[in-house]
């Protein structure tokens, strides 16, 4: 018997060829929080309600041309020691809606930070990000990402519920 | 010491004839099948007479005046005893406790004699009938197919309390009485009730040691824990150490507190606290049987031919997610031949395997390594039902397994080791998702698997060649891939590490030859040429580059992996690899014309033999720190672990140029996927990495699970 790989799957089925993040995440978006204009952040859900943060890709950042560094030290804390201990979780940072995860420092001496969006458990920053800050604005919504956020159940879905949806967020854009 | 004086000593205490043997050391099991007959010889001539008749209440009584009178002295100290410190106790547990003595009733009443005052009626013939009933019961409901059965006695904790009463005042009576010689009420009474439970339910009474069927009896005693509590005084300080840690010590009595309570107890402790040995105002009851079979192992490899099949059934918020499962598969013949009921199946069968693949992967070749434990199973399964119950998983179409057979429980730990120590070796169709940073091509042609893309997995290692282990190994090493149109189904062969090695030499494309024996794939590329000649030139303990790019940032550029290799080595194989590159240069060429010419090196079959000490001398091509995917976050610890590629090689796909298939060997625990694409940067070195490209994988199978089972 033989049991060709090949023959094993539709090579002409296009969901076979869906990205990473496609395949596992959906995505959700906040719009202008703050009161910002464009100050938009996606949120993308694993379906085990591990949550990924990034930049959508209509935030202001993109528009701008300028030399950038990212800021992990938010106040008293710095993002970067955050430790996760056991399956639980615990001893991450604690995230709120409006905590900021990181801070844009533009050449010409601006900033913005970013909220998280959610309130959760600090995983994870993308640590990539320390060394390659450029990854943010090319793949905003891959390797780019900011942050790995954990949350209850309850709380994921209710976010989830609540935000807008990627189709939506499509429709918004493009107006 | 005589004999008969303890026979008779005990049988004044209340004791029924076994237990009279039993404080006698009689340790000849045939003494207590036929009790009756046996005590003849220890009975004064004015017993005698009577013991024919035993059974007769009326001569009972008769036996009971006689008791009366030859009552001694000690005895009756007891009972006045017990009553003088009951009063000193805390009134409401002596009236439950001592009500018979309180009230003083006249002997013949006060003393039920016909309930043994040490076994509690447990040893005695006329209460066995109950039990015979229970496991009758039980047997007739199961239809245990076993023939020999191991008997076990849950006794009231309160004889243990009793037998140590009688053993103290029997070495009060006896100078050098030694307690040692008392046979265990459990023993005297698988001699004698467990005998006779043998002929009632048609079974050979066998040891616990031998027989996997155990019927446990429970005997429940009324008074059992009101009785215990004159422990309190002989043994005060552990019951409140005991009482403090509540947590650690749900249950105040328990058969090893009493245990505790009564190793260091004196005749006077106990006489002061009451005695211990009130007279039985109930007998224990045998209140339930316990029939267990002891667990039957079953082993087997299962191959697994669906992308959309987990390996147990996956239920998300109550609701199948996917119909079926490779355990319920499995478990539907086996069920069947038990006569179990779906749900039941859940509960009795449990399926263990060398670890999983994902719902999308296939399991191909031998197959993976798993065992099922069945749980209290009524019979052993023929070879002809386990043949039969393989054929009709194999009707699945989605599940095959060819073979099982019954394994012991020790065998098991081989399958739980294999998990965590032994290689898979898989194959996988990825995609090139992005022109490789090494592409001199326009941005807008289309994306090419090119033979240099090839060349450069086939080449790629981070480590230093172990080339020790490729002697070691020859003979142990699996064949990676068999890449001739598909896997055979015998897919679990070896090649040899050498092969293996002089393959990627083989597919290497000419102008890309590395000696690749080193942290950096060398290209003809000015800054790793300058890095691997820093590396020869640096006698310290090295720090390997891993590709180098700075146009592209997803590379590692900083990310050093620290090797302690001694210089020297690597410079004699950089000679070594050279000389090897002269040699295979010429057949490159070749090679890469025809696809199918890899067949002739790749399909060598070669018996798999495991060896228990391949892991420690196994040639590491590429190390790789792996962050704990994603998809487990939530239930998984964060850590980033080190996993090893251990054999690696890439080929073309006919017709499909931005496709490759890849014939991949980790050590165990690697996540393949993730190591593919990449994970966003939380695996590295990902094959992406490797390529330069943006990689994914389509499609992934299991070929082969490293791991010899069923054992033989």
């Amino acid at each position: 018997m033989e049991y060709n790989i090949l023959d094993s799957i539709d090579l002409n089925d296009p969901a076979i060829y869906k990205s990473f993040t496609e395949r596992y995440f959906s995505k959700r978006y906040l719009l202008n929080v703050n009161g910002i204009k464009n100050n938009d952040i996606m949120l993308m859900f694993h379906s085990n309600r591990i949550t990924l943060i990034c930049l959508a890709p209509s935030h202001f950042f993109f528009k701008k041309n300028d030399n950038y560094t990212l800021n992990f030290n938010i106040g008293k804390v710095d993002r970067l020691s955050n430790q996760v201990k056991g399956k639980g979780k615990k001893g991450g940072q604690a995230l709120f809606p409006d905590s900021a995860i990181c801070k844009v420092e533009w050449g010409d001496k601006t900033a913005f930070t970013i909220p998280c969006g959610m309130r959760g458990t600090l995983v994870e920053i993308n640590e990539k990000l320390v060394k390659y800050p450029q990854l943010l604005k090319e793949s905003p919504d891959s390797d780019g990402f900011i942050a790995i956020m954990l949350s209850s159940i309850a709380i994921t879905d209710a976010t989830k519920k609540e935000l807008i949806t990627h189709e939506e967020y499509l429709k918004i854009v493009n107006v | 010491m005589n004999p008969k004086a303890v026979y008779k000593y005990c049988k004044h205490l209340g004791c029924c004839e076994a237990c009279c043997l039993r404080y006698m050391g009689i340790k000849n099991p045939n003494a207590y099948e036929n009790v009756a007959n046996f005590v003849l010889k220890y009975q004064d001539e004015v017993d005698k007479p009577m013991r024919v008749i035993e059974q007769s209440q009326n001569i009972a009584s008769k036996i009971t005046d006689t008791k009366e009178n030859l009552f001694d002295v000690s005895i009756r100290e007891d009972l006045n005893n017990s009553n003088g410190n009951s009063l000193d106790i805390n009134g409401a547990d002596r009236k439950i406790s001592n009500g018979d003595s309180d009230t003083n009733p006249p002997p013949s009443k006060r003393r039920k004699l016909d309930i043994c005052v040490s076994c509690l009626g447990v040893l005695q013939e006329d209460n066995w009938m109950e039990g015979y009933v229970l496991v009758k019961d039980i047997l007739f409901k199961k239809r245990y197919e076993c023939a020999t059965f191991a008997c076990a006695l849950s006794a009231p904790i309160t004889t243990l309390l009793r037998e140590r009463a009688i053993t103290l005042r029997l070495a009060d009576e006896f100078p050098g009485y030694d307690d040692k010689i008392l046979t265990a009420l459990k023993e005297a009474w698988k001699w004698s009730f467990g005998v006779k439970l043998a002929t009632e339910i048609n079974k050979t009474l066998d040891s616990g040691a031998i027989s996997p069927l155990l019927i446990t009896l429970n005997y429940d005693y009324a008074d059992d824990l009101q009785e215990l509590e004159i422990l309190k005084q002989v043994s005060p300080q552990l019951f409140e150490e005991r009482s403090k840690q509540k947590r650690r010590f749900v249950t105040e009595f328990t058969r090893r507190s009493v245990e505790q309570a009564l190793q260091n107890a004196s005749l006077q402790s106990l006489r002061a606290a009451g005695g211990g040995l009130a007279c039985a105002g109930a007998r224990a009851m045998c209140v339930g049987a316990v029939c267990t079979h002891a667990p039957n192992y079953l082993a087997g490899r299962y191959i697994k031919l669906s992308r959309h099949l987990p390996q147990s059934p996956w239920i998300l918020e109550g609701k199948r997610v996917l119909p079926s499962s490779v355990q319920e598969i499995i478990y539907k013949p086996l069920a069947d031949l038990y006569n179990l009921a779906a749900e039941q199946a859940d509960g009795r069968l449990k399926l263990i395997a060398a670890g999983r693949e994902d719902v999308d992967v296939r399991c191909l070749g031998e197959g993976r390594p798993f065992a099922i434990e069945i749980t209290d199973p009524t019979r052993q399964l023929t070879p002809e039902e386990l043949a039969s119950a393989c054929e009709h998983i194999s009707k699945s179409g989605e599940v095959i397994v060819k073979q099982i057979v019954p394994i012991t429980r020790e065998d098991l730990i081989q399958l739980k080791k294999g998990e965590e120590t032994k290689s898979k070796t898989y194959e996988a169709i990825c995609i090139k998702l992005s022109h490789s940073k090494y592409d001199d091509v326009s941005p807008d042609s289309p994306i090419k698997v090119t033979p240099e893309d090839l060349a450069r997995i086939n080449s790629f290692r981070n480590t230093a060649r172990n080339t020790k282990d490729t002697e070691n190994n020859i003979e142990n090493s699996k064949s990676i891939c068999n890449i001739s149109g598909g896997i055979k189904d015998t897919t679990d062969n070896l090649d040899n590490c050498e092969s293996m090695h002089q393959d990627d030499k083989d597919t290497s494309g000419v102008p890309l030859r590395s000696p690749d024996n080193f942290g950096t794939v060398k290209e003809p590329n000015s800054q790793d040429v300058k890095d691997a000649t820093d590396i020869l030139d640096n006698s310290t303990p090295l720090k390997v580059k891993l590709a180098d790019n700075p146009d592209n940032p997803n590379d590692d550029k900083n990310n050093e992996i620290d090797l302690s290799v001694n210089v020297l080595e690597i410079k004699n194989r950089e000679t070594d690899a050279e000389s090897d590159i002269v040699d295979t240069l010429k057949s490159d060429q070749n090679v890469l014309d025809s696809p199918d010419s890899s067949r002739d090196f790749l399909d060598t079959s070669v018996e798999v033999r495991e060896s228990e000490n391949r892991n420690n001398c196994e040639d590491i091509r590429i190390m790789i720190q792996q962050k704990t995917p994603i998809r487990v976050l939530h239930r998984r610890p964060l850590l980033t672990r080190t996993r090893h590629i251990l054999e690696l090689k890439a080929v073309e796909v006919p017709d499909h140029p931005q496709l490759f298939r890849m014939f991949v060997r980790t050590s165990a625990g690697t996540y393949v996927k993730e190591w593919a694409h990449g994970e966003l940067g939380r695996s590295r070195p990902s094959l992406g990495d490797v390529l330069g490209a943006k990689v994914d994988m389509l499609a992934l199978d299991v070929t082969a699970v490293h791991l010899q089972w069923p054992p033989q």
